[in-house]
């Protein structure tokens, strides 16, 4: 039982319940939470920039830096930890605008954007998302539990999942 | 990007100029004596930068200052909560919020202005400041979203990172100069140092 840091532009994940799995401090970075119906494992990539294409390939040695590249690694780790893509679904957390700056691009929104659009792409849908704002939020993912949390500086942990009953009942 | 210790130490130097630039102009405006620790620059991972500057999930009062011109940047000061209530007491607003953080802004400005002045000179380079912004969050967010802006195709951060001490109080504050990946080739370039076939 341990917590797991998914640090700037990397991800973390486990199998091993009890296993807690933290991104501190998003800001305008996304963490996407990746977990499946069984609670059989977690994933969670601390995303920093929408799209990989500016960069150049030799510097992409961080897999979680860019929502495009994160998206499919992240989905591949499940694979490797037993899950199969049809059972996995996402939660998000982050993408605010820590300073509003009249005309300024705003990367957390165009983060949250491209994230969606990438797991539109692997088939993945998201369950739950805490986005946008101007507030940095931590997020952690309880592996074995099917739990994601998210805490605002100063504020409460609140559960994100599992869904509301009332929720399931509806789909 | 890998720097030299070479480049990193001129990295540090322009810091410590510009730095005491701008502790000069603050102690003028309070009328107080200012300290200034030596300047450290280091190129880092993102993950390990944010670390450097300190404790994440510390709530902190923040000012960024963009920087455009030859060379893109940001300027961010970091202060603890009650560090920064001092310095606006200092300042004659304690006690308003919203008062306070337009002061802290003021101060981010003029701070600011004469840190990339005192750089800009040496350096013979053009930089204007953009309106600061404020924020008070968590460490973490707040630095990561500063190096969200600066690291878009490198995966090291350079920070060049001070801090200042108003003395005989409560009151010190992190001053950070983080330069976007052209701006550090722009720098180093103006002093010499920087090899085209090493970018």
């Amino acid at each position: 039982m341990a917590d797991r840091m998914a640090r700037m532009a990397e991800i973390a994940s486990s199998r091993t319940a009890g296993d807690v799995l933290v991104g501190l401090g998003l800001g305008s970075c996304i963490g996407l939470a990746l977990t499946d119906d069984s609670d059989r494992a977690a994933a969670l990539a601390h995303i920093v920039l929408p799209v990989s294409s500016e960069a150049r390939s030799s510097d992409t040695a961080s897999v979680a830096k860019f929502a495009d590249i994160a998206v499919p690694a992240l989905v591949n780790e499940m694979v490797r930890l037993g899950v199969p893509v049809s059972r996995v679904f996402a939660t998000l957390v982050g993408g605010a605008q820590m300073f509003a700056m009249a005309g300024s691009m705003d990367i957390g929104a165009r983060n949250e954007e491209a994230v969606r659009a990438a797991l539109a792409r692997q088939g993945v849908a998201v369950r739950a998302a805490v986005t946008g704002g101007s507030v940095g939020r931590t997020v952690r993912v309880y592996v074995g539990l099917g739990r994601v949390t998210y805490k605002e500086a100063g504020g409460q942990e609140i559960d994100m999942l599992p869904a509301a009953v009332a929720m399931r009942r509806a789909a | 990007m890998d720097l030299t210790e070479l480049q990193l130490d001129a990295l540090r130097e322009m810091a410590n100029i510009g730095s005491g630039n701008a502790a000069t102009a603050l102690a003028s405006m309070l009328g107080r004596p200012v300290d200034l620790n030596v300047p450290s620059a280091s190129a880092l991972p993102l993950a390990d930068a944010v670390e450097a500057v300190g404790d994440v999930t510390t709530e902190v009062t923040a000012v960024a200052i963009p920087v455009a011109g030859d060379l893109c940047a940001t300027v961010l000061m970091t202060f603890k909560p009650s560090h920064a209530a001092t310095l606006c007491g200092f300042l004659g607003v304690a006690g308003d919020p919203e008062m306070e953080l337009s002061a802290l802004q003021e101060i981010g400005n003029i701070l600011g202005s004469a840190y990339i002045n005192a750089m800009g000179t040496m350096c013979g380079l053009e930089m204007e400041p953009a309106p600061p912004m404020a924020a008070v969050d968590m460490l973490g967010a707040i630095v990561a979203s500063v190096l969200a802006t600066a690291a878009n195709s490198s995966d090291l951060a350079l920070l060049l990172d001070s801090s200042m001490i108003v003395e005989g109080a409560e009151c010190e504050f992190g001053f950070l100069f983080v330069p976007d990946e052209n701006g550090v080739s722009e720098l180093l370039g103006r002093l010499g140092l920087w090899e085209q076939d090493a970018a």
